[in-house]
């Protein structure tokens, strides 16, 4: 008991962000699943992008860390952040944007012929042709 | 000078993506010339590091550091990469080969068959970079970069033929591709949060404990396991395991033909090769061999067999022959999966390890080969008749008795019959599975036989033994020089009214017929080439290197 | 005797003589004539390579031929297996038998796709061709693997044969025939063979026992059941036989050369391999399989004899005497294993499983070539509308009863020599059992084909016997019409299935003969009907209205391109069964026991 008190403790003091990065990552998925509107759908994918971007930022923010590319003598001393994943993130950033904006177009093409952007609705139009 | 091979490859088609466009303000339909010049040269290339690869004893294992030694490892090889390494050895090696093999057969296809317009050569290109980075990248971030490429122009040349379906296809794919890849980064980024390396071999050997700064070996470490469930999970998405695979039957079937054909013998290809690069090298067969780790391999291993159980059953129920084809690789890509498992569950001895491994490389080069010239049939038949569905095929071999051959041979090789290179991946794979006593995933290896016999002895008996159904087919037109001429009538078809068969997709379908039987015979080449990838699974090396 | 190994593209030869057949049988598809020929100059040539080498493997010698003699190939087809094929005395056995047939058949198939006029010619010819170089490659396989090649291949080839006639019910033989030959090949014999590489990293004849005794002998029964389960669905053991009497929808030359020599044999050969080469004798008895398999084929050849009784349609009961006869083979060889624990009579049952083979094959192929002629000439099919044809085709008929005889094991004809060793062998070995039910089966033998006979020459259409035991329904004949719309399928189980393939065969019968009469079903209303019975007196099959003419003991019954390959086969069959020794397979087999009882 004490020890599942301990746990949430840490988490809800210093590890908060991963807390945040999980919920971030199940709402996204959510709306990917849950919702029948397509432009929903690519906003749901952007928001579990986020989550894991967020989760890599969190993730450079190190005690003690160094330098990768020029080291110095020693261990450094309190936080640093890695320059590293942040590199990671803004590649996959990019990405991201792309993605996104393949998935509008397709999304402009496909209400231009049906006339809807709800999946459901969709079926239905497909399913009569 | 072959160091820089790597780099090449991937630049040179990217490079040459822009080209179709960029003339392409001065000219019309130069995309297919260009893309022709651009994918002769990188044949060339490839051919070229295959030989230094594979040219000396053994395999030699080429490296190229992006941005120069600077970055790159130093000295003792307890200082890290930090720049980006290209990798190019035995297995990698081989999968650029098939790229490059494919990428320049499919546009004999799309010559006249594919769509038109200098956009789609661009697309076409740039897949085949991103292809290309895919198998010779040894980072694991810059991995997912190149999924994504990859994935990116598939969503596009998927849809590349302008109509609605294929949009909605494609959109769908794109959904539940971009989650998948999103859930290998999120798992790479665990892995990343444990080790602090990216590069696949050291991220291997930090968690094999060798840097003096970790403590012990991290292979029970819990979040070193959910590294390797976000990575599966994600990378089973890109090769299509049940119960992710959904995107893949509309994808293809809704892409144009030529695309189908690429995409068929590449995507799926690269999906499933990232994860036996994954599971091999980095985490290695003692990430399972501690503890209960072994459990989340057979829980894949479960999905797999589930994978080539139902995906056989779906494709034998299918009306459509490109959705039937797209299940078939769900269940193909189900027994390689089950393969990579296979080669590294604690069960198995050095043996099992050694055949299973055989089996994956054999069955990747295998399927790509075969499910790519079974689409390219199609598309030709399609192309030529206007036949898309099963029920549309009755009587067709007489009008088209080349490409109703070439589906004979290639539909025996996907079952596995002797003597194809479907047979040897499909063999490997089973007495793999036999050395691990795992008795119900070896029952669902050798039953695959006669799952895929189900939808391929439909099909070949509809061919060959159903005369056309009256009224069925708005494609059984008659011909104008009857069925007494075999030999001439599939060329002669150019004018038929759906059509636009050219020699082209003929060609292509009856090389990938012949070829996948004469590589049945290549089969101790074929294992020769597979023995280091073998060696290096078996000592649990991060490095495939010479071998013997 | 000291075995010595020759490298020569001798084997390689005699498989792919026909394969190039089938290049030039398809580019000659405008002219029979030429096409025809090539059959026949393929199948003269493939006995004459087949013959070259048996010579030599009498004395001893074996002529090899692997991948790595082409050169740059080393050889290897899979790890642990090179794709070898070695002419050995007991691969010469099948080869020589297979080669030497086909040139009869060659002959006989011209006359009857043309006396028929059946369409599709040229794939016939060429599948045939096709199904001729699988089975020589079966027979001259040096390893589990390669047999499984060309065992795989022999499914695939024959398939369009059995589906040739592209009707419903051709069809639907064919999909059950893939479905149980791929049952048997790509699933049973795959996984035995690949239990038998990983248990003793080879799968090479004649290496593997020695690892095979020191395995699990759970493993290695069931490596041995899977290979013989997988062997003995093409050698119809049961209950894996039901594809051979669905299979007799296809041309007769196919029924008689495939589904009595070729395919059937290579099931009946593979058994022979696995129990004499890949096990041995004394480990098939230490591990108690070959008594197992012994039973198994027991039960198939008196039940398949029981079946056969009541089989009306003539190439029906032939199929069933099929699945009876080929159970003879596999209990010799069965026998074998107990034999060598009793240590008394191995070598007998091994002689007289093995001669069993080519004398099965010489009188089921004339039986077979016997009723194709029947039917090219007279449209007839069911036994029942045969009384009194032995005075339409006499010769015929002759050489039919003689057959017939040898099927039932009678002195001078080639069934009685394998028979007797089968009797003498199981005796010795302590298991006189079998030897019972081998008598047995003798008398249903001569009871389903004595009927034929004697109907045949010794009644006539208007004035026959009743035929009780296909007319009546089992149990007795019901009385008055009673029976008519009752549901017939009562106490019958074993014929249910029967009823249905034999409505759905005489619907193929008619549109052969071009008149399609779907008034068939109708026929259920008569008062005496038994389920197995053609009730369709119909005017193309049968006697014409006056009955049989009469054709003299010249020939004059038919065209002499059918009628010389029954004669000269029918010869044969009596060769064997006159002079064993001087027809080369008994010395043949007496080598390839020597070989393995030493």
């Amino acid at each position: 008991m004490t020890e599942t008190l301990l746990f949430v403790g840490d988490l809800l003091t210093s590890q908060y962000t991963y807390l945040l990065v999980a919920i971030l990552l199940v709402v996204g998925l959510y709306i990917v699943v849950a919702s029948s509107n397509l432009v929903k759908k690519v906003i749901g994918l952007n928001l579990f992008q986020t989550a894991i971007f967020l989760f890599f930022i969190s993730a450079a923010y190190v005690q003690g860390g160094q330098s990768p590319i020029l080291p110095s003598e020693g261990a450094g001393e309190g936080l640093y952040a890695s320059p590293l994943p942040q590199v990671l993130v803004l590649t996959a950033i990019v990405v991201g944007v792309a993605l996104t904006a393949v998935g509008l177009a397709l999304i402009v093409r496909i209400y231009s012929e049906y006339g809807t952007l709800d999946e459901e609705t969709l079926r239905e139009v497909r399913a009569d042709e | 000078m072959s160091e820089l091979l790597p780099a090449l490859l991937i630049v040179l088609p990217i490079i040459g993506a822009t080209l179709p466009l960029g003339v392409g303000l001065l000219r019309e339909n130069v995309g297919w010339s260009i893309a022709a010049l651009v994918l002769s040269v990188e044949a060339g290339l490839t051919a070229w590091l295959a030989t230094a690869v594979y040219g000396g004893e053994g395999a030699t294992r080429i490296v190229h550091v992006l941005g120069g030694e600077t970055f790159g490892r130093r000295g003792a090889t307890e200082n890290f990469v930090v720049g980006i390494e290209l990798v190019a050895d035995a297995f990698s090696g081989l999968m650029v080969l098939l790229v490059a093999g494919v990428a320049l057969g499919v546009l004999a296809f799309a010559r006249r068959g594919g769509p038109r317009g200098n956009a789609f050569y661009s697309g076409y290109l740039l897949l085949t970079g991103g292809l290309m980075g895919l198998f010779l990248t040894g980072d694991l971030f810059n991995l997912f970069v190149f999924l994504e490429i990859v994935g990116l122009t598939t969503y596009g040349l998927v849809a590349s033929d302008r109509d609605a379906e294929s949009a909605v296809a494609a959109l769908k794919y794109l959904v539940i591709g971009t989650t998948g890849a999103s859930l290998y980064l999120l798992g790479v980024g665990y892995l990343f949060l444990r080790t602090g390396a990216l590069n696949m071999v050291d991220v291997s050997r930090s968690l094999a404990g060798e840097p003096e700064w970790i403590d012990g070996a991290l292979y029970g470490d819990s979040l070193v396991l959910a590294a390797f469930g976000f990575i599966a999970v994600g990378l089973m998405t890109k090769a299509a395991i049940y119960p992710l695979h959904t995107w893949q039957p509309d994808a293809y079937a809704a892409a144009p033909d030529a695309v189908t054909v690429y995409i068929s013998a590449l995507v799926s290809t690269g999906g499933a090769y990232a994860f036996a690069r994954v599971t091999w090298t980095v985490f290695t067969p003692e990430f399972f061999a501690v503890g209960q780790n072994a459990r989340i391999l057979e829980l894949v291993i479960v999905l797999a067999c589930l994978s080539v159980v139902l995906g056989s059953g779906l494709a034998a129920m299918q009306r459509r022959l490109k959705r039937l084809f797209a299940y078939s690789s769900v269940s193909q890509f189900g027994l390689i999966v089950i393969g990579v498992c296979v080669a590294v569950h604690p069960a198995g001895g050095t043996q099992a390890t050694r055949l299973a491994v055989y089996g994956v490389v054999i069955h990747l080069l295998g399927h790509g080969l075969i499910k790519g010239g079974l689409f390219a049939t199609v598309g030709a038949l399609a192309h030529g008749t206007g036949a898309r569905r099963v029920r549309e095929y009755a009587g067709l071999a007489k009008r088209r008795p080349f490409l109703s051959g070439s589906m004979a041979v290639l539909g025996l090789a996907i079952v596995g019959v002797p003597p194809t290179i479907g047979f040897l991946g499909k063999w490997y794979l089973a007495v793999g599975a036999l050395n691990t006593r795992l008795w119900p995933v070896i029952f669902v290896v050798f039953a695959s036989t006669l799952l895929t016999l189900l939808y391929v002895a439909r099909l070949l008996e509809k061919l060959y033994f159903d005369g056309p159904a009256e009224g069925a087919a708005p494609a059984a037109e008659p011909e104008p020089e009857g069925p007494g001429a075999p030999g001439g009538a599939d060329g002669a078809m150019m004018t038929d009214g759906a059509g636009s068969l050219s020699y082209g997709m003929i060609a292509l379908a009856v090389s990938a017929a012949v070829l996948t039987v004469l590589l049945g015979f290549a089969g101790s080449a074929l294992t020769a080439a597979a023995e280091p990838i073998a060696q290096a699974v078996i000592e649990a090396a991060p490095e495939v290197s010479a071998g013997g | 005797m000291v075995e010595h190994v020759v490298d020569s593209w001798r084997p390689l030869a005699a498989v792919l003589i026909s394969t190039v057949a089938i290049a030039l049988i398809v580019a000659s598809h405008r002219r029979p004539n030429v096409r025809e020929a090539w059959s026949v100059i393929a199948s003269v040539g493939k006995f004459a390579i087949v013959a070259s080498m048996l010579p030599g493997v009498l004395d001893g010698t074996e002529y090899r031929w692997s991948l790595g003699m082409v050169p740059g190939l080393d050889g290897e087809f899979v790890a642990g297996a090179e794709f070898a094929l070695r002419a050995d005395p007991l691969g010469m056995l099948f080869a020589l038998l297979a080669s030497f047939l086909w040139i009869f058949t060659a002959f006989y198939s011209a006359g009857y796709m043309r006396g028929l006029d059946e369409p599709n010619q040229t794939r016939f010819f060429a599948s045939f061709a096709a199904s001729l170089s699988a089975a020589i490659g079966i027979a001259f396989a040096e390893n589990l693997v390669t047999i499984f090649v060309f065992y795989e291949l022999l499914s695939v080839a024959t398939y369009p044969l059995v589906a040739h006639d592209e009707t419903d019910e051709a069809r639907a033989a064919g999909r059950k025939y893939l479905a149980y030959t791929f049952f048997g090949g790509g699933f049973l014999v795959l996984a035995g063979t690949a239990l038998v590489f990983v248990l003793t990293d080879t799968t090479t004849f004649g290496a593997t026992a020695a690892d095979l005794a020191e395995a699990d002998p759970a493993l290695a029964r069931a490596a041995f059941g899977l290979l013989a389960a997988g062997f003995g669905v093409k050698a119809g053991l049961m209950p894996l036989h039901s594809w051979l009497p669905d299979a007799m929808v296809a041309p007769t030359p196919v029924s008689g050369l495939l589904h009595a020599v070729a395919v059937v044999k290579s099931g009946a050969f593979g058994v022979a391999r696995v129990v004499l080469e890949v096990f041995e004798p004394d480990l098939v008895g230490e591990l108690g399989v070959g008594l197992a398999l012994a039973a198994v084929a027991a039960f198939t050849l008196t039940a398949a004899s029981i079946i056969a009784l009541r089989a009306d349609r003539l190439k029906r009961r032939l199929a069933f005497s099929t699945v009876s006869q080929l159970s003879y083979i596999v209990l010799g060889l069965g026998l074998a294993g107990p034999a060598a624990v009793a240590g008394s009579g191995t070598k007998t049952v091994i002689i007289g499983g093995l001669l069993h083979i080519p004398a099965h094959a010489f009188m089921k192929l004339t039986l077979f070539f016997c009723a194709g002629f029947i039917h090219v000439e007279t449209h007839t099919d069911y036994i029942s509308e045969m009384d009194g044809i032995g005075k339409r085709m006499p010769l015929t008929m002759a050489a039919f009863a003689v057959a017939a005889a040898g099927m039932a094991g009678i002195p001078l004809v080639a069934g009685f020599v394998s028979k007797w060793f089968l009797l003498i062998g199981a005796v010795e070995a302590n298991q006189a059992i079998f030897a019972v039910v081998l008598l047995i089966s003798g008398v249903l033998n001569i009871a389903y084909f004595w009927p034929i006979v004697y109907g045949a020459f010794f009644e006539s259409h208007d004035d026959a016997d009743g035929k009780p035991l296909v007319e009546f329904p089992l149990g007795g004949r019901a009385s008055g019409g009673a029976s008519a719309g009752e549901p017939k399928a009562v106490a019958d189980g074993g014929a249910a299935d029967d009823a249905h393939d034999d409505d759905a065969a005489a619907t193929d019968e008619h549109q052969e003969g071009g008149h399609h009469d779907t008034a068939d079903h109708e026929h259920a209303g008569h008062a005496v009907h038994s389920d197995d019975q053609h009730e369709d007196h119909d005017h193309h099959g049968g006697p014409p209205p006056g009955g049989w003419e009469r054709a003299g003991w010249t020939g004059a019954e038919g065209s002499w391109l059918m009628l010389g390959p029954i004669l000269a086969i029918v010869a044969g069959a009596v060769v064997l069964g006159v002079v064993p020794y001087q027809a080369m397979f008994l010395e043949l087999i007496e080598v390839i026991t020597e070989g393995v009882v030493g």
